[in-house]
């Protein structure tokens, strides 16, 4: 591992107004939870998940003159990831949606204790039409702003807003009703 | 943010790939730059005996095709020129016929009038 994280580092140089980026390996590593984390909701599969996020990194290498700052950098992951991670779904569309309606029944458990609404919500999430599910990953696993949301994913403002408020509407509305949740605000 | 809404970052909290995630990354992009690297020459010249056996053919049949094209035109090209010289040849020959019978009709007609 080291002599790769060497070997890696010495391969990918960098430029000029590269100087403030941290080498490839240290982003490798600082930056995995976050694409694998994108990866495993749209596709909720540990493996798939794990190839897809080794993939964005490898296009990474392969564009790092490209990166001009951290923060481009950041947007660059999360803009590939979720664009990577939304044609994946597409292509395992079956697998991976399930419509509101069709998702499955909480279980007693989920209906005694609050740890097992993250488990309900999580399926919910990833029942959501692909659009809310994008906005929805991106504000609350990645707590960005509406703005940086909507360019990562090319859209205006106001339509992540709608989106968001959408998803959540129907969230609310499907953890209530399941879920018996009297205070979801 | 409203309650419902931490819940929802709770559930969507980050996830770590596994252990080893990072050097497997690494070592994929070790590999690429290495392919990179070695390219196509590198490919070339380690490649077994009857692959390079084949490309030299192929470079022999077209270096032989271009050199008989090549000499097929000079071939032509002289036909050609023969050919032009022959139909000059026969353009003066009637000329000078013409010429020689013009004389002999001058000739005739100034004993004539003699």
């Amino acid at each position: 591992m080291g002599a790769l994280l060497t070997a890696t580092t010495s391969i990918t140089t960098t430029r000029e107004g590269q100087a403030s980026l941290p080498p490839f390996a240290s982003v490798v590593e600082g930056h995995k939870a976050m694409v694998y984390s994108i990866a495993w909701q749209f596709l909720h599969d540990r493996v798939a998940a794990d190839e897809l996020a080794q993939d964005v990194f490898l296009q990474l290498h392969k564009n790092w003159a490209s990166i001009q700052s951290p923060a481009h950098l950041l947007f660059w992951l999360r803009k590939v990831a979720t664009h990577r991670a939304i044609d994946a779904a597409r292509k395992r569309k079956s697998k991976a949606e399930t419509s509101l309606e069709e998702a499955d029944e909480p279980t007693v458990l989920e209906r005694v204790h609050d740890s097992f609404l993250a488990s309900y919500l999580k399926r919910m999430v990833a029942s959501l039409p692909e659009k809310q599910r994008s906005v929805i990953i991106l504000r609350y696993q990645e707590e960005m702003e509406l703005e940086e949301i909507a360019k990562v994913l090319s859209m205006n403002v106001s339509t992540v807003k709608t989106q968001i408020s959408r998803a959540l509407e129907l969230l609310r509305g499907k953890v209530s009703r399941r879920l018996g949740k009297e205070n979801v605000l | 943010m409203t309650p419902f809404e931490e819940d929802l970052k709770q559930a969507l909290k980050r996830q770590e790939p596994a252990g080893d995630f990072t050097a497997r990354v690494l070592e994929r992009c070790a590999q690429e730059d290495a392919k990179k690297r070695n390219g196509f020459w590198h490919g070339f010249w380690t490649a077994p005996a009857w692959r390079l056996g084949a490309v030299t053919a192929a470079l022999v049949l077209v270096a032989g095709g271009t050199a008989y094209e090549q000499h097929e035109r000079e071939v032509k090209r002289e036909a050609r020129g023969m050919e032009a010289k022959r139909q000059l040849i026969l353009a003066m020959r009637i000329a000078g016929t013409k010429l020689q019978e013009v004389q002999q009709r001058v000739k005739e007609s100034e004993q004539i009038e003699q």
